[in-house]
């Protein structure tokens, strides 16, 4: 026997739920808890149980759960640990190169191209993915302004492809023109200018099918000379798959994985600055967007800029667009973000941002408490 | 005397020994003609065998991925929840991932489980709170991540099968079948005053209802069959092999009820005039006998006709009520006034095809009599009802259909044959001075003369027009 819970955690706190169930003994929580990865906090005594304990409905099933919603994937083949992706920079092997008075620091990185993987992008789906890495996305490549960036490229794959790194570079570094075929190599070098956040990507054709199997990743290129304030960096790529290639998306995430923030809430600090590396990698769809709760942010777009462009809580970026996002929790609780384009949220599109604030953590437990009581009354109407 | 005995004897021996080894023969045939038969499915054992073992990689014939499919049969719109049932109608094992509403992925239940074996069934529970009236699409993903999807016009509440849900259908159904028919059947008093030609001209409508109807069943079928059932069943192959199984079975129960009705009336003229049988002692000894000799008696071909006629109409009438039943369960129909009206109307003309052979009939038909064959062909719509209401299945819905086209396509035949007969055997009924006259008449096939062709097209018309009033 198993039960399933057929609203999203935080919608339980909405009066218009007609019925709000408080179940304690929910077997799915074990499995979410044993699944815990480093970051998850579902069993945190001071705000996560509601997440699991909520919701407006309650079925009781003696066959399997189809729930991604809450369900993690089985792990195994999954194409990629989005917990571990979201705050992992990669600076690549450094060295320095002096001459005279300047030295350039160089950064060499090795990106390895596949074709062949059937791996787990949502709970219980197999698709043929391309990666850069073996992950989609592909690894975060991030450098200083005015670094040398070498790029070892290898084509492990069964078709041609390449790297597009956007920024500014030479024509024959630009990974458009000459594909490297399937067993072969080829070094990219450039300077890492300007700064700012932009995607990388295989340009073979057909392009949408290349980019769309996953084959992308985010290039960060700091400032130099007046680098960004210190905060809690991470990076958010929205992407989808079309598992049935019919042209058009079946699922949609942030950082390659639907609904996967739903059940492992991203942890931040109260009044700790965030930093969002934004990049927008969705194929067949013109446009995606980030919208946050209960928050505004600043918007720096493309991360060109050390001023924002915007002050806001909605950005709409279409394909290739990016910026970064900074913002600050001023209360503690679970506080969702998701495509404002409501299809990409009901499709895998959504996640949340668990704010803790460690010195008030029992106040936060009474509070919840509080909810969770005034919610009661509901319960004996709904099932009456 | 003794010798000729002897021979006699000798004769005898001679001739059973010729049987013990014909016997032999025979039995020695046999063997043969057996293992003869057993030869080539040894071979085609083997054959199978071969595939299945190192053959396989022999031939290559392993494809590098066979292409998953499901099939949404139908979908339920419950209390808090809408239930898919599913089946496996591809080629290989599948996994369901996940479910969706309108292509939003939903948190979902699947019963009895995630993995279903070629051609096996699930029930995928979504809970979900519905509008009524509203269309509604509901997608089923597969571990490789194509979809599958089914969707419906307007979601309704589907009937849940308790006793106020069952009455409400016998309800419908009497409306639909029961009474239609009974109405159709007052015009018995009307067609036993017809003149021969213009009495011909009814069989020959009745006919022409009756085709239709036929035809309606099959198209009906052929819809279900496309829209719902997986190509794996070959719905159309199998409603047209069930509908010829229906007509031929059908056919043959009739001819066998007409030749022991025939046969009935001879043993009844044997009875009477034998003097043994009609003593008083004999008949008590055997009154359940006689009864049954009196009801075969009363069973002329006409009758037969009629009764066929009833049983063909009832089954059609099933797959009506089929029809309406599923029709208010998958949510296609508000069912309105408009639609029984409709359906009262088109089926007030099967009552007729019932008394026009009956009109013929030589003995006397009673009202108790007309009653029974108006039930035996109006009530199945109650069990149509409940049936297509409470356990619809595509499949099922189609073999109905295949029965009821079978059986409709039999009685039309009957009809046809009967009235070529009659007026080809110079009918002799003295009743009828129209039959006088038309025996001076040119002989011809009586169902080619214009009476009975204007009679077969009106029938066929009035159905095509009666059934504008049901059209969804």
């Amino acid at each position: 026997m198993a039960i399933i819970t057929t609203a999203f955690a935080l919608s339980a706190f909405s009066t218009s739920s007609p019925v709000v169930n408080v179940v304690q003994d929910d077997p799915r929580k074990k499995n979410i808890i044993s699944d815990n990865s480093n970051n998850s906090n579902i069993n945190d005594p001071s705000l996560g149980h509601h997440i699991t304990t909520t919701s407006h409905a309650l079925f009781d099933t003696t066959g399997d759960i189809l729930d991604p919603t809450s369900q993690v994937t089985s792990g195994k083949r999954i194409a990629i640990d989005p917990m571990k992706y979201l705050r992992t920079f990669s600076y690549g092997r450094v060295s320095t190169n002096s001459a005279g008075d300047t030295s350039t620091t160089i950064r060499e990185f090795t990106l390895i191209a596949s074709d062949d993987k059937i791996m787990e992008v949502s709970p219980g789906v197999f698709y043929n993915v391309w990666t850069f890495n073996g992950t989609i996305p592909g690894p975060t490549i991030r450098a200083t302004e005015g670094d040398l960036v070498r790029i070892h490229f290898v084509n492990n794959g069964s078709k041609p492809h390449s790297i597009h790194f956007h920024g500014i570079h030479s024509s024959e570094m630009d990974g458009v023109f000459d594909m490297v075929s399937p067993g072969g190599q080829f070094v990219y070098e450039f300077y890492a200018e300007p700064f700012g956040v932009f995607p990388y990507h295989c340009h073979m054709q057909p392009l949408e099918e290349h980019i769309s199997h996953g084959l992308y990743g985010v290039y960060i290129v700091d400032p130099k000379n007046k680098p960004r304030p210190t905060a809690d960096e991470m990076v958010m790529v929205m992407n989808g798959y079309d598992t049935d290639s019919d042209k058009e998306n079946n699922f949609y995430t942030v950082n390659g994985i639907p609904y996967y923030y739903m059940h492992h809430p991203i942890q931040i600090e109260k009044g700790r600055l965030v930093r969002v590396y934004l990049v927008n990698m969705l194929e067949f769809d013109p446009i995606n967007n980030f919208h946050l709760h209960a928050n505004m942010y600043q918007l720096y777009r493309s991360g060109t800029s050390l001023t924002p462009d915007e002050y806001t809580d909605m950005v709409t970026m279409s394909q290739g667009e990016r910026g970064i996002l900074e913002f600050t929790y001023k209360y503690p609780g679970p506080y969702m973000f998701h495509a404002h384009k409501t299809e990409f949220a009901e499709k895998g599109w959504m996640g949340t941002f668990l704010v803790k604030d460690e010195n008030r953590s029992m106040n936060e437990s009474n509070s919840v408490k509080s909810i969770t009581n005034t919610l009661q009354p509901l319960v004996g109407r709904g099932s009456d | 005397m003794e010798k000729g005995d002897g021979e006699e004897i000798e004769k005898i021996e001679n001739r059973i020994d010729q049987q013990r080894n014909s016997d032999k023969k025979v039995a020695k045939n046999m063997l043969i003609s057996i293992s003869v038969a057993i030869i080539p499915l040894v071979v085609l054992i083997g054959m199978i065998a071969f595939l299945f073992g190192p053959g396989q990689s022999f031939l290559m014939i392993k494809s590098a991925n066979p292409i998953p499919e499901i099939t949404i049969e139908r979908l339920e719109f419950q209390d808090g929840k809408i239930v898919a049932f599913i089946r496996n109608t591809g080629p290989s094992d599948v996994t369901i991932a996940q479910a969706d509403i309108n292509d939003r992925i939903q948190a979902a239940a699947v019963e009895p489980g995630k993995n279903l074996s070629r051609l096996s069934v699930a029930k995928v529970i979504i809970p979900f709170i519905w509008n009524p009236g509203e269309p509604y699409e509901v997608g089923i993903t597969t571990s490789d991540g194509i979809r599958f999807h089914k969707s419906i016009d307007a979601a309704a509440l589907a009937p849940s099968p308790d006793i106020k849900q069952a009455s409400l259908f016998a309800v419908i159904g009497t409306y639909v079948g029961v009474i239609p028919v009974m109405i159709g059947l007052l015009w018995f008093p009307f067609i036993k005053r017809l003149s021969r030609s213009k009495y011909t001209f009814f069989l020959s409508l009745t006919a022409g209802l009756l085709v239709f109807l036929g035809l309606d069943a099959l198209i009906e079928g052929n819809k279900i069959a496309s829209e719902n059932v997986a190509g794996v069943f070959n719905g159309q192959m199998l409603i047209a092999m069930v509908s010829i199984i229906s007509f031929l079975a059908l056919l043959y129960v009739s001819e066998y009820l007409v030749d022991r009705a025939n046969a009935g009336n001879n043993v009844q003229h044997k009875i009477f005039s034998d003097p043994q049988l009609t003593k008083p002692s004999s008949l008590t000894s055997s009154p359940s006998l006689h009864a049954q000799q009196q009801r075969l008696k009363q069973l002329s071909k006409p009758t037969i006709i009629a009764l066929m006629i009833s049983i063909g109409i009832g089954l059609h009438n099933l797959g009506e009520g089929l029809a309406i039943g599923a029709a208010i369960l998958l949510g296609k129909v508000a069912l309105s006034t408009f639609l029984i009206v409709g359906f009262t109307l088109h089926n007030t003309t099967e009552g007729l095809a019932i008394v026009a052979p009956l009109a013929r009939a030589n003995n006397k038909a009673t009202i108790g009599r007309l009653v029974i064959l108006g039930i035996i062909a109006g009530s199945p719509a109650i069990v149509g009802a409940w049936i297509g209401g409470f356990f619809y299945s595509p499949i099922a819905a189609i073999i109905f259909l295949a029965i009821g086209a079978g059986a409709i396509f039999q009685v039309a035949f009957s009809i046809l044959t009967w009235i070529s007969n009659n007026n080809d055997s110079k009918n002799t009924d003295p009743k009828n001075e129209a039959d006088s006259k038309e025996r001076s008449l040119p002989k011809k096939k009586a169902w080619l003369d214009l009476s009975s062709i204007v009679g077969f097209v009106a029938g066929m018309i009035i159905m095509y027009m009666t059934s504008l009033l049901v059209a969804s």
